[in-house]
């Protein structure tokens, strides 16, 4: 049952040259110039941005990808010793705590020029580059249009029992409860979500499950971004029986959250990092975002694609958030004694 | 087959070692405290932070209890339902006369194939309308109402994906067992139930012990079977609150790391009250006729592994196989690159070979301790290393992250594949303690005194003599560590050197973007490797790892 000797060294002596063939290819060149980018949002959806870049400005990018939070979490423990120039976050969350911490810089003016006043903050340590709109997805055979809701605060009413669902763990969710804690006050924010509950609301932790369970008609509404059900109905055509649906405007339920992009302290090369920064924010990179992955352009002067709901949205930018950390600890407390999240 | 000597497992156990034959030297005592304190690390880096940060002041309000009590409860019902699956399976696959014997020895540990997170993934989507299963059935006239979720579906999912942690070193156990004792028993007069109970269970308690504690470690670590199943253990405190409110995350993975050690002190109580006997003679071991329970048997045995092996492979395929032909159809083309999944699994396949192989290594010294000198410091080491394997990968990342820029020499190794090795083997290399100590102990002590009259020196007695003996179970402990590393991710993203992607790390990408029918190829790819490699690797070496 075992290994005679010969081979078992064999075995070993195969494994050392695995080692080695392997770390020699992980090592690269770096005397060209280069940048290093830690991105929170999926290869699949920037990977394409990044390579143009290198393309057209022969820039080598050194690129991290995973969870924005991990990313956070990475570079808050890295500290001045990171070796990311860039973050790229699914949402403003974590890099106004990154800012809090005191690891952003500045970015160079024209930089923000190119994006309204709503899209970054006041300091200028960070741009929206991409919008996600919240929206109510609800399944287009069970539900007529007359008993859509115009308001998000609609959702708690008797004739929507049982048939809401909320991403409650989610953290787009969490971006969206934020602002819309600090927009309506502690008091009004934490009512709506108890009766939510009340009113018998399913928990689900993502989106997408979201998306999928109104389609079968598990449930018939959900609280969720925009792009799923674009992305779903491309790939299952009339078989994706949902559709969104955007609340009347001006109503909280219907915020942007935006995907941000900010330039680290420590950076040994920041005119670079600005560079890539107004490459992402350029016509074309803004028109791939939006016909290709379904998102909201926010660069000035760009229109967002034809089949996303085009009335004006809020961006969550147009809140003033002093403390991230401590807004979104509150919003967890919050939603974590809902009761949402023990179903 | 070889040259080296005639040693069957049984055989081996003649003259074995007696634990407690002298204190340890100090070359061995230095190298066991210096691994376990870098295995320390991690741990260590919770309890400072949890000091400092303020946490243990959560840690009695009742919010905090909440999930820890949760994971107790998943972890022990999961702990209790492989122990008894494991067991049932060994018992049926080496001690009967069930049919099909051989074909269920190799299927029955190759559900320890799917990361947690793909495993529980497909289940729950291949249970609910549009998934393979519901579709199944309904093509029958049965609507399926099933909804995997929260406290029975995470027990479901873990017992599935982890009984072959108490299968493995029960099924060793006992295909050892001399069957001079239960004939014994028979012709004394016990029915063969109550041989079971009276002899052939005492004598595997140990080996259950063990594999049950691995079982409890991986479900109190584990994040995807949870999160999918929105069930709020401790790692989901921890991963919810990771960013914001650190004090809370590692308040909770305080309390994790509590939780272990006090587990992987009861456990080492057990194993030490279970006195084995020391087996002698080297006969095959009995074999039970189940009679009429013959079919009752193999059907439990194949709804097990359909339900754990087959109906989520069933599941990636249909979402893989969907896309493909998709593309032929013209539809929509898969968007996966070939050139990148080769490449991506042959990162896989080195980074967690290297891995094994260094682990192995790394608990040989540990495995000597424990298995040759009886010493306190055995147990804190042996202590500290398993409780590695509790702690989440998140966590496991973080700490050497730190460690690496702020307190170490090293910082220049920030971002390469060092680091990323050493997380794996701090995080996995528990697995291979136990075999490790296994083999060591299988090294007849007159073969090591002969060699040490003839005048051989430590180092050529342990290349010459002990390693080729020993082989066969470090490699089977080595397989242990090379399957958990390939299905690793949260240390992966965030530890791994830049534009370094393994299988999870294209995966959890695909999965992000939504990508199903890609993510169900490259799953697949990922489990059809790991596949091959425990059949090779450990299957193929069962019988050492006990």
């Amino acid at each position: 049952m075992y290994l005679p000797k010969r081979r078992s060294n064999r075995l070993s002596a195969l494994l050392i040259t695995l080692a080695l063939v392997g770390s020699s290819t992980a090592c690269g060149s770096n005397n060209e110039q280069s940048l290093t980018i830690y991105s929170g949002r999926s290869e699949k959806l920037v990977g394409p941005i990044f390579e143009s870049f290198s393309t057209a400005t022969g820039i080598t990018l050194n690129v991290k990808y995973g969870s924005s939070n991990d990313m956070a979490l990475a570079l808050a423990t890295e500290k001045d010793k990171t070796p990311a120039d860039i973050f790229l976050s699914r949402s403003p969350g974590p890099t106004g705590y990154l800012d809090d911490l005191g690891l952003l810089a500045e970015l160079n003016d024209d930089v923000l020029k190119e994006v309204d006043s709503g899209t970054k903050p006041a300091n200028g340590h960070w741009v929206g580059f991409a919008g996600r709109a919240r929206v109510l997805v609800y399944n287009i055979d069970e539900v007529v249009k007359e008993d859509l809701p115009n308001s998000v605060f609609e959702l708690a009413k008797p004739k929507y029992k049982d048939l809401v669902a909320i991403p409650g763990s989610n953290s787009s969710f969490q971006d969206w409860f934020t602002v819309f804690r600090l927009r309506n006050g502690d008091n009004t924010a934490t009512d709506w979500l108890n009766s939510m509950v009340a009113n018998g609301a399913r928990f689900y932790p993502k989106n997408r499950a979201i998306v999928e369970a109104v389609s079968r008609g598990e449930v018939h509404f959900g609280l969720v971004n925009h792009y799923y059900n674009h992305q779903e109905s491309e790939k299952n055509g009339d078989a994706q029986r949902s559709e969104n649906h955007t609340f009347t405007s001006g109503d909280d339920g219907g915020l942007m959250i935006m995907a941000t992009a900010s330039i680290l302290k420590s950076s040994d090369d920041k005119d670079l990092a600005n560079r890539f920064l107004s490459f992402l924010l350029s016509d074309i990179q803004q028109r791939y975002l939006t016909d290709t992955v379904f998102e909201y352009p926010l660069a000035i002067g760009v229109a967002p694609a034809d089949r996303l709901p085009q009335q004006p949205i809020d961006t969550v930018g147009a809140v003033d958030i002093d403390n991230m950390a401590a807004e979104f600890t509150r919003t967890m407390e919050i939603i974590e004694a809902s009761g949402i999240l023990d179903q | 087959m070889t040259t080296t000597p005639k040693t069957t497992p049984s055989a081996r156990r003649v003259a074995r070692y007696q634990t407690g034959t002298g204190r340890p030297p100090w070359q061995l005592s230095g190298s066991a405290v210096f691994i376990a304190v870098l295995f320390a690390l991690p741990g260590g880096y919770v309890v400072w932070r949890a000091i400092t940060g303020g946490s243990l002041s959560l840690l009695l309000e009742g919010r905090a209890l909440r999930p820890l009590w949760r994971t107790i409860q998943l972890a022990v019902l999961v702990s209790v339902s492989t122990a008894i699956l494991g067991t049932a399976l060994a018992w049926l696959t080496v001690r009967t006369d069930l049919p099909l014997r051989r074909l269920w020895r190799v299927l029955a540990p190759l559900p320890l194939v799917y990361p947690s997170f793909i495993g529980a993934a497909a289940f729950h989507s291949g249970l609910t309308p549009g998934g393979i299963v519901h579709d199944l059935v309904g093509q029958f006239g049965f609507n399926l109402e099933l909804r995997l979720h929260g406290l029975t579906g995470a027990w479901l999912v873990l017992t599935l994906f982890a009984y072959p942690y108490v299968y493995l070193p029960v099924a060793a156990r006992l295909a050892t067992l001399p069957s001079s004792l239960e004939e014994n028993a028979r012709l004394l007069g016990d029915r063969p139930f109550q041989v079971f109970r009276r002899v052939v269970l005492p004598q595997t308690t140990s080996s259950i012990a063990a594999g049950s504690l691995l079982v409890f470690l991986y479900t109190v670590s584990d994040f995807g079977a949870v999160h999918l199943m929105r069930f709020e253990t401790l790692t989901q405190t921890i991963y919810r609150n990771r960013l914001f409110d650190q004090t809370r995350a590692f308040g909770m993975a305080f309390l994790l790391l509590a939780l272990a050690l006090l587990v992987v002190a009861a456990e080492r109580t057990v194993a030490r009250r279970s006195a084995q006997i020391e087996v002698t003679g080297d006969r095959s071991p009995l074999n039970v006729a189940l009679g009429l329970w013959r079919i009752p048997a193999a059907a439990s045995c194949s709804l097990i592994v359909g339900l754990a092996l087959f109906a989520p492979a069933l599941s990636l395929a249909d979402w893989g196989l969907f896309g493909w032909l998709q593309q032929r159809r013209g539809l929509a083309a898969l968007r996966l690159d070939w050139g990148d999944l080769a490449s991506a699994t042959w990162s896989t396949v080195w980074i967690s070979s290297v891995t094994a192989v260094i682990a192995v290594a790394v608990m040989l010294p540990i495995a000597y301790l424990l298995a040759r000198h009886r010493s306190r410091l055995g147990g804190v080491v042996n202590s500290v290393v398993i409780a590695g394997f509790a702690m989440p990968g998140l966590v496991v990342a973080i700490s050497l992250i730190f460690w690496t820029l702020h307190a170490s020499p090293f910082e220049f190794l920030i971002g390469s594949m060092p680091v990323l090795v050493f997380a794996y083997i701090v995080h996995f290399g528990a697995q291979a303690v136990r075999t490790a100590q296994v083999a060591v102990t299988s090294v007849p002590k007159r073969m090591d005194d002969a060699a040490r009259l003839l005048g051989a020196n430590r180092l050529r007695r342990l290349i010459t003599v002990e390693l080729p003996i020993m082989a066969p179970g470090l490699t089977a402990g080595a397989g242990l560590v090379m399957l958990s590393t390939m299905k690793e991710l949260p240390a992966t993203l965030l530890v791994a050197p830049m534009g370094f992607r393994t299988l999870t790390v294209e995966i959890w990408d695909t999965y992000e973007a939504l990508y199903l029918a890609e993510m169900g190829i490259l799953a697949l790819v990922l489990v059809a490797i790991s596949a091959v490699l425990t059949w090779y690797l450990v299957v193929r070496r069962a019988n050492h790892l006990a």
